[in-house]
Formats: structure tokens, C-alpha cells, sequence
């Protein structure tokens, strides 16, 4: 209607208005359209991250809560199948007593009760080592790996040692626990899958950063298997581990040596962490 | 007939502005308010207001102030420090360049053609520095949950249509400018309604958790 008005002269200036309003109009509708769009699409894979996430917590959490049903399985089967019937021996014994008045029956019969008591006593200590070790909460990590590479070694089936650089203060008590669990794990894994004939420890700090690595000889997984067991329903301990480094919001790394013949899987964490947490404390 | 509605259109944002106060009453809205108000009143005295004064002082004039309470409301609304040096330096460029043309003393003019057309250039850059910000902010889940986002809105509509209206003003004729002014009518009473959604809705920045976008997807 308006270019229709426009007489001749002034025809060309109308058009440009015309297509120049029209224009202008469209790229600002286009900018809006295009930036909701844009938005939504970011926050739809901004949901998905988060959804896999959400996903990848569960299974650690899983994970977890498994491998604490399992634990504390194991403690009720060492106290049912050895503490239990260890007792029900030393009281059988003791009841003997009451009915045998013969002196030496009697003299046998307590002795007896006493090396069965003893080995419960042995048999319970074992049990809270391996809940909470001795040398871990006493003389720290170092020690603590040191202790558990030597009863490796000296079973004979492998070659352990361990280094530590640079570990003239000690971690927090819970975060030493986390890391020898860890380590424990890592070794376990190794003793039972690898094939290994030696494992290495080194530990070492650089910058802010505490670092361990473990080097072995044998069958590995690499970063890539990790994820993939991680997102699996299988694959329970690497969970654990997985889930037992995000408290210290640490980092594991499972690689292949550069020389292609060990496997090394380096714990990273950061030493502010562990002031941060030491301060909350 | 379409001068009275977008004449009167403007009242819409007062009327609400003051109902909704207390919605209204942050985020530098109040410079919206106060420029509606100023449109309002420049509107419904452009008669009288001619008789005396002419035509093109008062479009100078009324240019230099939309441009300062758009300017304001965007350089509040902008984050990084770099975009507000550019509201600034692009202010001093304007008002450079709108004082000038006023000194000029073109009274043959009808319309201050260059410092209209440059205001709506450098609002409709301003405004995309805002959406920028908005979209590279991550705890924005939908933009157009914002109010300010139906200020920005109205901005660009109303000065990206009428930037080539704008430009060739001085160009036409009376009876052009008659003609040619209805695209300013029309673009001016959309500017006042997405005002007017702004003024009316809530702003859900902080009420969105991300459970509750599923519903929007």
C-alpha cells in the first residue's frame, strides 16, 4: 500500500525503506529465534551431562554400599566359621571340667581351652587389622605400604617395594585410610588379575600435587577400559576406588608404560585439598 | 486513528509500571517507567508543543533523552566492563554528534535524521552485548524468563524497523512523511506492548531448578 503511494521520483527511496524495515526486522527476529534456540539446546546437553552424572553417582554409590554388604559378610563368616566354633571348643573344654574331676584330664583340658582362646584372640586381631591396620594408624602410610609390600614379597609369589620422596608430613588420618585402601584395592587387583612378577610404589610430590604410581610387570587396563568398566555394572572395586578418590577429589590415571612393557596407574591429588579439609576440621 | 492508539499506547507500561510495583521495583526498570512517562507526555503535548516550538528541536531533544534512559538501562543491565566502556565511548560519540546537530541550526529539518538513526544503531548494539551476556551466563535458564529480556525486545524491534525511516526522513516530503510515519506508529505501539509484558510478568531468574525444566522441554 505504501509503494503504491510513493510516486516515481521518490520510488527508489521507498523500496529501500521498505526492504531496508523489512530487513532490519527479520535479523532482529532471526537474533531472537536463534539465541532462545541456541539456549535451549545448551541447557538440554547441559540436562543430559548432568542425568549422566546423576547415572555414573548411582553406580558409585552402588558400588559402595556393595562393597560394604560384602565386608561386613566376610566379618560375620570369620566370626561365625572360626571365632564361633573356636569358642564352642574352649567351653566344651571347660565344661569337661565340671564333669571329669580326674586332676590331670582336668590340668589338659584347661590348657587346651587356653591355646583355643589364644588362637581367638589371634584370629579376632587379625580381624581388626584388616578393618583398621595397626602400622597405618600409628606410623602413617609410608609405613603402612612398606608393611603390606613386605608380607607381599615375602610370600614369594611377588616382588613389591616401595618408595616414598617426599612424605615428611603426614596426610590426615581418614584421607591415609582412603589412599591405603586404594592402594590395597589397586594391589589386590593386580595380585589376583595381573600375572604380575613385581609391583612398584613411588610416591612424590610436585608443586601442590601428591602424587603415587604404581608400575607392574603384568596385565592392565588402560584410561579407556577404566571409563568403560566405571559405566558398567561390573568392575566393582574400580568403583570403589573411583568413589573412595572423588572424598579427597582426587584423580586416577591407568595407563601403559611409554616403553609399551609396564602398566602404571598414578593417584593424583591436590595437597590444598588436604589443607582445605585439614582447616574445616 | 493508528497515532491516537500508539499515542496512548504508552500509557499501558505507566498503568502497570504502578500496579506491579513491587515486581517492578528492580533492575533499573524505573528507567523504562520514567521514559514511558516522558514518551507519554512529549506525545500528548506534540501539539501544542509545535505551536511554539519547531518540530525539529523537540525530535532532537526527545532523541537525546530516549538515548540517555536507554543507554542507562542497558549500561546497569550490562556485566562486562568492556561492554559498558563501549556504552560510554558510543555515548560521548552520540551526544558529540546530537549537540552538534542541534548547533547546527538546520531549522529547514523536520527530523534530527542523524542522531536518531545513530541512537538506534548504537542501542541495537548494546542490546546485543546484553543478549551475549545473557546467553554465555550459565545460571540463565531461559532468557525470555527475564523482564529485561522484553525491554531489550522492544528495543531492537522498535529501532531496528525504524532505523531506515529514520535515516531518509529528511528526504520526504510532507505527505510522505504522513505515510511513512505509520511504520513508526505501528513499531512504537509493539514496543509499549512487550514493555507491558515486562512490566506485567514475574521474573523466574532464581525460581528455576533444573527438575523443573523438564516441564519446558
Amino acid at each position: 500500500m505504501i509503494l503504491l503511494e510513493v510516486t516515481s521520483p521518490a520510488s527508489s527511496v521507498s523500496l529501500v525503506l521498505f526492504f531496508g524495515t523489512i530487513g532490519m526486522l527479520a535479523l532482529t527476529i532471526g537474533l531472537i529465534v536463534f539465541i532462545i534456540f541456541h539456549q535451549r539446546k545448551v541447557i538440554r546437553y547441559q540436562l543430559r551431562l548432568q542425568r549422566m552424572e546423576q547415572d555414573q553417582q548411582k553406580l558409585l554409590l552402588n558400588a559402595s554400599i556393595r562393597l560394604q554388604e560384602e565386608e561386613r559378610q566376610r566379618i560375620a563368616a570369620d566370626l561365625h566359621d572360626d571365632a564361633g566354633p573356636l569358642l564352642a571348643t574352649a567351653r566344651l573344654y571347660l565344661n569337661e571340667n565340671l564333669v571329669n574331676l580326674d586332676k590331670t584330664t582336668q590340668l589338659q583340658s584347661i590348657y587346651n581351652a587356653k591355646q583355643i582362646i589364644d588362637d581367638t584372640i589371634q584370629l579376632i586381631r587379625n580381624i581388626s587389622h584388616s578393618l583398621m591396620p595397626p602400622t597405618l594408624k600409628n606410623f602413617g602410610l609410608e609405613s603402612a605400604v612398606n608393611d603390606l609390600f613386605q608380607k607381599i614379597s615375602g610370600s614369594g609369589s611377588m616382588n613389591a617395594s616401595s618408595r616414598f620422596h617426599d612424605y615428611r608430613e603426614r596426610l590426615q588420618a581418614e584421607n591415609e585410610l582412603i589412599i591405603f585402601r586404594v592402594i590395597q584395592e589397586l594391589v589386590n587387583n593386580i595380585l589376583k588379575h595381573s600375572n604380575a612378577s613385581f609391583i612398584h610404589l613411588t610416591q612424590n610430590t610436585s608443586g601442590n600435587k601428591f602424587f603415587i604410581r604404581l608400575h607392574h610387570d603384568g596385565r592392565g587396563i588402560t584410561q579407556n577400559d577404566f571409563n568403560k568398566l566405571n559405566k558398567s555394572n561390573v568392575g566393582l572395586g574400580l568403583k570403589n576406588i573411583q568413589s573412595r578418590l572423588k572424598v579427597l577429589h582426587g584423580k586416577i590415571f591407568f595407563e601403559k608404560d611409554m616403553s609399551q612393557t609396564y602398566y602404571k596407574v598414578t593417584i593424583e591429588l591436590a595437597k590444598e585439598e588436604e589443607d582445605k579439609l585439614q582447616e574445616q576440621e | 486513528m493508528l497515532p491516537v492508539i500508539s499515542r496512548f499506547s504508552a500509557i499501558l507500561p505507566i498503568i502497570l509500571y504502578l500496579v506491579f510495583l513491587k515486581r517492578n521495583n528492580k533492575g533499573g526498570l524505573w528507567v523504562i517507567f520514567i521514559y514511558s512517562i516522558i514518551s507519554f507526555v512529549t506525545d500528548s503535548a506534540y501539539t501544542r508543543l509545535t505551536a511554539k516550538i519547531p518540530y525539529f528541536y523537540i525530535y532532537s531533544v526527545f532523541s537525546i533523552i530516549e538515548y540517555t534512559l536507554f543507554a542507562l538501562f542497558l549500561y546497569r543491565s550490562l556485566q562486562q566492563k568492556n561492554f559498558k566502556r563501549v556504552v560510554l565511548l558510543g555515548s560521548l560519540l552520540f551526544y558529540i554528534i546530537a549537540v552538534s546537530n542541534i548547533f547546527q541550526n538546520r531549522k529547514t529539518d523536520s527530523f534530527d535524521s542523524p542522531s536518531a538513526s545513530l541512537e538506534a544503531i548504537l542501542i541495537i548494539v548494546y542490546s546485543i552485548f546484553y543478549l551475549f551476556e545473557q546467553v554465555k551466563d550459565p545460571s540463565i535458564f531461559y532468557i525470555y524468563y527475564l523482564k529485561k529480556f522484553w525491554i531489550i525486545l522492544a528495543f531492537l524491534v522498535y529501532l531496528s524497523s525504524t532505523l531506515f525511516l529514520f535515516l531518509y526522513a529528511t528526504t520526504f516530503e510532507k505527505p510522505e512523511e504522513t505515510t511513512y510515519w505509520i511504520i513508526n506508529n505501528i513499531f512504537d505501539i509493539i514496543k509499549n506492548l512487550l514493555i507491558l509484558v515486562s512490566f506485567t510478568m514475574r521474573d523466574r531468574k532464581q525460581q528455576y531448578s533444573p527438575e523443573n525444566l523438564y516441564n519446558d522441554m
